[in-house]
């Protein structure tokens, strides 16, 4: 009987245990319990530097990546960098704030689209498209370093 | 540089007066920010005078017009035919107009075509230097057909001017690459790329050419070059910096009274080196911001632009010499603000917060970094 009860405890610990490390690697809602590899933060430096580099590509204007991802972001030959080279004077870190040319409380994507449909005569992204996606990746790592001010005019 | 070339005591020639004053002309606000601080000057002054000793005439700047064919954009079309119809009104006319670079966007032989049209309605005398982008989609062929030879001199009621070119001489980036002629031109107008290097220089025959045109000239009289490029070292990663500036002020070295008038930033810009003045002209296009670092102590920023108003921010200027015999450089701009009056107005208010990277798309070109 003592034996049993020994072989139930053992059986109970190994499933709780099973449980435990099928919930943490098996349940996504959870994954992030897990310390990173070296190998999955290289992995996760990837996927944003190829969209950094996306961006990059559209905000210079390039043709072949705009026709990719199906967006039309300037009709008069200006790119985005001939008014913001590396980015500059886009501060990111600044939204949401209100915006004049917007009239209203603004996200950076609002002021991306406003550029585009406004000073390029583009055509408006959605926002949560790849585009956009892409763009912010670009604006948000040219300014990386600068100080987060929300708000700040 | 500054220090080296600045002997104690020295400054830009001592006949020049600088006075602190805000000229209202018809509707515009217009001044050149200028100034000394270490005889005493403001920084924040508003116009330049020099006193040249001279007959009083006036001469006019019109640049960076960056022109695409009417088909693509007319905006900058609109913006030069306006520069040029305000050029024609000026009573007493100018002397001469001095067109100083960038007239194309893409040396498109229409957009340079283009350009001279517009330019055609000028009937007074015209010098034209180059920009970058008019030159290598062809390596100044079309250019050199339609404007000259891009590098001259002449002397005009008792100044010399020259015009130096400052964008032919940049490293061979394309050959290896066995680029297109677009291509080439392509990374050339990328105004933030570096796939180019550092592609601003004047070279080692100019540089002879320039000693020798002015070793006949007294070196107490007044002399004017114009360039594409500014003469001094300014946010290399955007290459504004013409990378043998060195060499240039030390031919101008043991002159007193020297004025550099440039384009290409699309800034309002004021620098001294030694005895060097460099004034920044505005573009027509559209405005650059301020680099982050290294805008010249001596500028007054212009205001914050609104990029909504394709006329904000942008224009001509007229420099004139007075019956005082100064010249007086006058920013044209076609909306009233020119400079900011407040941190939050200012242009170079928004440096502070500011931290940029180099752009990652070029790192993977082959050549990446091998043209410095």
């Amino acid at each position: 009987m003592k034996r049993q009860y020994h072989y139930g405890r053992t059986v109970l610990g190994a499933s709780l245990l099973g449980l435990l490390v099928g919930v943490v690697y098996g349940n996504p809602a959870l994954a992030h319990k897990a310390k990173h590899t070296p190998e999955q933060l290289k992995a996760f430096e990837q996927v944003f530097m190829e969209q950094v580099k996306v961006g990059d590509l559209l905000f210079h204007g390039d043709e072949a990546t705009q026709k990719r991802l199906g967006v039309t972001l300037s009709n008069t030959g200006m790119a985005c960098a001939m008014c913001h080279p590396f980015a500059s004077d886009t501060h990111p870190y600044t939204f949401p704030k209100f915006q004049e040319q917007v009239n209203k409380f603004s996200t950076l994507r609002d002021m991306i689209n406003w550029c585009i449909e406004k000073p390029a005569e583009g055509e408006r992204i959605e926002d949560d498209s790849d585009a956009m996606k892409a763009l912010e990746a670009y604006i948000y790592w040219s300014t990386r370093g600068s100080r987060l001010e929300p708000g700040r005019h | 540089m500054d220090h080296t070339l600045k002997q104690p005591g020295e400054r830009p020639d001592t006949s020049m007066e600088i006075t602190r004053r805000v000229f209202i002309h018809k509707s515009l606000l217009a001044g050149a920010a200028a100034g000394a601080a270490s005889a005493g000057w403001l920084p924040w002054m508003n116009t330049l005078d020099l006193a040249f000793g001279a007959e009083a005439f006036k001469f006019a700047w019109i640049s960076d017009s960056h022109l695409y064919p009417k088909t693509v954009n007319t905006r900058f079309v609109d913006k030069v035919t306006r520069a040029v119809k305000d050029l024609q009104t000026m009573s007493p006319p100018a002397d001469f107009l001095i067109y100083g670079g960038d007239l194309a966007q893409l040396g498109d032989p229409v957009e340079l075509e283009l350009g001279a049209d517009i330019l055609k309605e000028i009937t007074i005398k015209k010098v034209f230097i180059p920009g970058e982008h008019d030159w290598y989609l062809d390596m100044g062929a079309r250019w050199q057909q339609l404007f000259g030879k891009p590098t001259w001199t002449f002397d005009h009621k008792g100044v010399r001017f020259i015009g130096l070119d400052t964008v032919s001489r940049g490293p061979d980036y394309w050959t290896a690459k066995r680029m297109t002629p677009k291509e080439r031109m392509g990374h050339m107008a990328t105004l933030d790329g570096s796939v180019a290097g550092a592609w601003a220089g004047v070279g080692r025959d100019q540089l002879e050419w320039l000693a020798r045109t002015l070793s006949d000239w007294p070196k107490n009289k007044p002399v004017v070059i114009f360039s594409h490029n500014p003469l001094y070292e300014y946010y290399p990663p955007w290459n504004f910096w013409v990378r043998d500036w060195r060499e240039v002020h030390e031919v101008l070295r043991p002159y007193t009274n020297v004025t550099n008038i440039h384009g290409h930033t699309h800034q309002v810009l004021y620098n001294e080196i030694g005895k060097v003045r460099s004034i920044g002209m505005l573009a027509t296009s559209w405005t650059w911001p301020y680099a982050p670092e290294g805008v010249p102590a001596l500028t007054r920023c212009k205001v914050r632009v609104d990029p909504g108003d394709p006329f904000d921010g942008v224009g001509w200027s007229k420099l004139t010499m007075s019956a005082a015999e100064k010249i007086e450089n006058e920013y044209v701009m076609w909306r009233k603000d020119i400079l900011g009056e407040a941190p939050w107005d200012s242009g170079c208010a928004d440096n502070n917060n500011q931290i940029l990277s180099p752009r990652i798309a070029d790192r993977e070109w082959p050549y990446y970094g091998a043209y410095k």
